[in-house]
């Protein structure tokens, strides 16, 4: 019995799959002869023992959610040992699954694998503006977020000898690291911790924060936290240019220093850390650096201790001196001043006496002369006498005298004595 | 203390004694007290610290 009207079905052909299968070959064929350039994510890889590629492509709805074509795509191992090497040092990034690439293909249908690419040439330049395009949109997200710059404005710790380790345990850039930061020519003493993550593939992500997060819980333990991986000849990428990983950096509380390995663009992981240098060796020689200014500092600091000891004793001394300098000096002037002093005083003393003294000879010669003119003597040469009455007094008046007393009469060359008569 | 703090104590004293602000009293016990800071932040920067090495530890012993 069929499900549809039997006069339908008159004509209906009957095929084995084999001969159905070739048809669709061939109408394939037909209907798309030319070679096509198109544009996928590849979403696995895989190479077999013999060199030949296996890819997956699919296209994502442009929401992200959920896919809106896939097909499979091969590369011959002639092919692909030429156009691998190619592309990845082009793009600078291992040709594996998670990148979005243009490729050159021929549409293919085999009887038994179905629909599948033949690949033929690979364009790395799309692969890198999409890369870039990716991580632009990225960077976009965190400046609108206003998160990209935290983790550069955290000051870098003078001394960053406590260094929190983010790295595969097998990779060789871990124990390059390690080596580096352990004979470095100044003798620095640091503490590196390795805390494991997957440093390629799709499990980037999330080890990696989950990592930080590790760190995160004991912040204070650490100075820094650095990301490293060794780099091959290309590497794998893609897993550090993602939102979450971004912004967990960005964020974080330590700065962080990556040395991821990549030989071209930065990734966004590098835009978003404090310091980003290209290699594990490089980031151990940051730090080496950071810790070199610091001892740098603290032999300066130390010089100039000694410098501003020596220069403020040698000032204090040539103070003290100074001062004991001063000290007789001082005397000196003042012993000057006073004898200056008592000199003048002296002289106006001198001045003063002397006026003082003529002043007074002066009057002295006045009163003699005034003197001379009164002394009796003088007097009785011009002619006048004096008349002692007898009790010895000069007579003044004639009422005084008696008859009978004997007068003295005194003159210029002698006495007379004479009697009162009448 | 931390590295960052000694250097900046170490930094003050030589500013003051430069500049002149610290008493010629005060510089025994401040020159004492810096080569003290000196030998603090030497010791950081060429001697593996207890603390760090305990910090280690742990993950010998897993």
């Amino acid at each position: 019995m069929h499900y549809l009207c039997q006069s339908n079905l008159v004509n209906v052909e009957t095929l084995t799959l084999f001969e159905l299968n070739q048809r669709v070959r061939g109408a394939i064929d037909e209907a798309l002869p030319d070679k096509y350039w198109v544009r996928a994510e590849m979403s696995s890889v895989n190479v077999n023992a013999a060199g030949h590629c296996y890819i997956e492509l699919v296209q994502k709805h442009p929401s992200g959610a959920g896919m809106v074509a896939k097909a499979r795509a091969t590369i011959w191992a002639g092919r692909f040992r030429m156009l691998r090497p190619y592309f990845e040092q082009a793009t600078g990034q291992a040709f594996t699954a998670g990148i979005s690439v243009q490729l050159l293909v021929t549409v293919g249908f085999h009887e038994l694998y179905g629909l599948s690419f033949v690949v033929e040439d690979i364009d790395p330049t799309y692969t890198l503006g999409d890369m870039a395009q990716r991580r632009r949109e990225i960077l976009l997200r965190l400046e609108r977020e206003g998160t990209i710059d935290l983790n550069k404005e955290l000051p870098l710790p003078m001394l960053p000898r406590r260094v929190a380790v983010i790295s595969s345990e097998t990779a060789a850039g871990y124990g390059d690291f390690c080596h580096q930061l352990a004979t470095n020519a100044y003798g620095f003493v640091f503490c590196p911790k390795l805390f494991p993550a997957v440093m390629q593939g799709d499990a980037v992500e999330a080890t990696v924060i989950a990592a930080l997060d590790a760190i995160a819980a004991e912040e204070e333990n650490w100075d820094v936290v650095v990301i490293i991986r060794g780099g091959g000849a290309a590497s794998d990428l893609v897993g550090f240019d993602t939102y979450l990983l971004a912004a967990n950096c960005a964020q974080f509380p330590l700065p962080i220093i990556t040395g991821i390995g990549h030989e071209r663009d930065a990734t966004v992981l590098d835009a978003v850390a404090h310091t980003s240098v290209k290699t594990p060796t490089a980031a151990a020689e940051f730090l080496i650096g950071r810790t070199a200014e610091a001892a740098a500092r603290l032999e300066h600091l130390t010089d100039s201790l000694a410098a501003a000891l020596t220069t403020r004793i040698t000032a204090e001394k040539q103070r003290l001196q100074g001062l004991a300098l001063r000290l007789p000096a001082s005397f000196a002037v003042r012993k000057a001043n006073e004898t200056a002093a008592i000199t003048l005083r002296l002289q106006r003393l001198r001045t003063a006496v002397g006026t003082l003294m003529a002043e007074q000879r002066h009057r002295l010669e006045v009163a003699s002369k005034v003197l001379a003119g009164a002394n009796p003597a003088v007097i009785l040469r011009r002619g006048y006498s004096i008349t002692y009455a007898p009790d010895g007094h000069a007579v003044r008046h004639a009422a005084d005298l008696h008859e009978g007393d004997i007068l003295v009469t005194r003159f210029a060359d002698g006495e007379k004595k004479s009697i009162v008569t009448e | 203390m931390t590295y960052e703090e000694a250097i900046r104590q170490l930094d003050n004293i030589v500013r003051q004694i430069e500049t002149g602000e610290m008493g010629i009293d005060q510089l025994t016990a401040q020159l004492k007290r810096a080569q003290e800071l000196i030998a603090f932040c030497r010791d950081t920067l060429y001697k593996t610290d207890e603390e760090v090495q305990k910090l280690l530890q742990p993950e010998t012993e897993k």
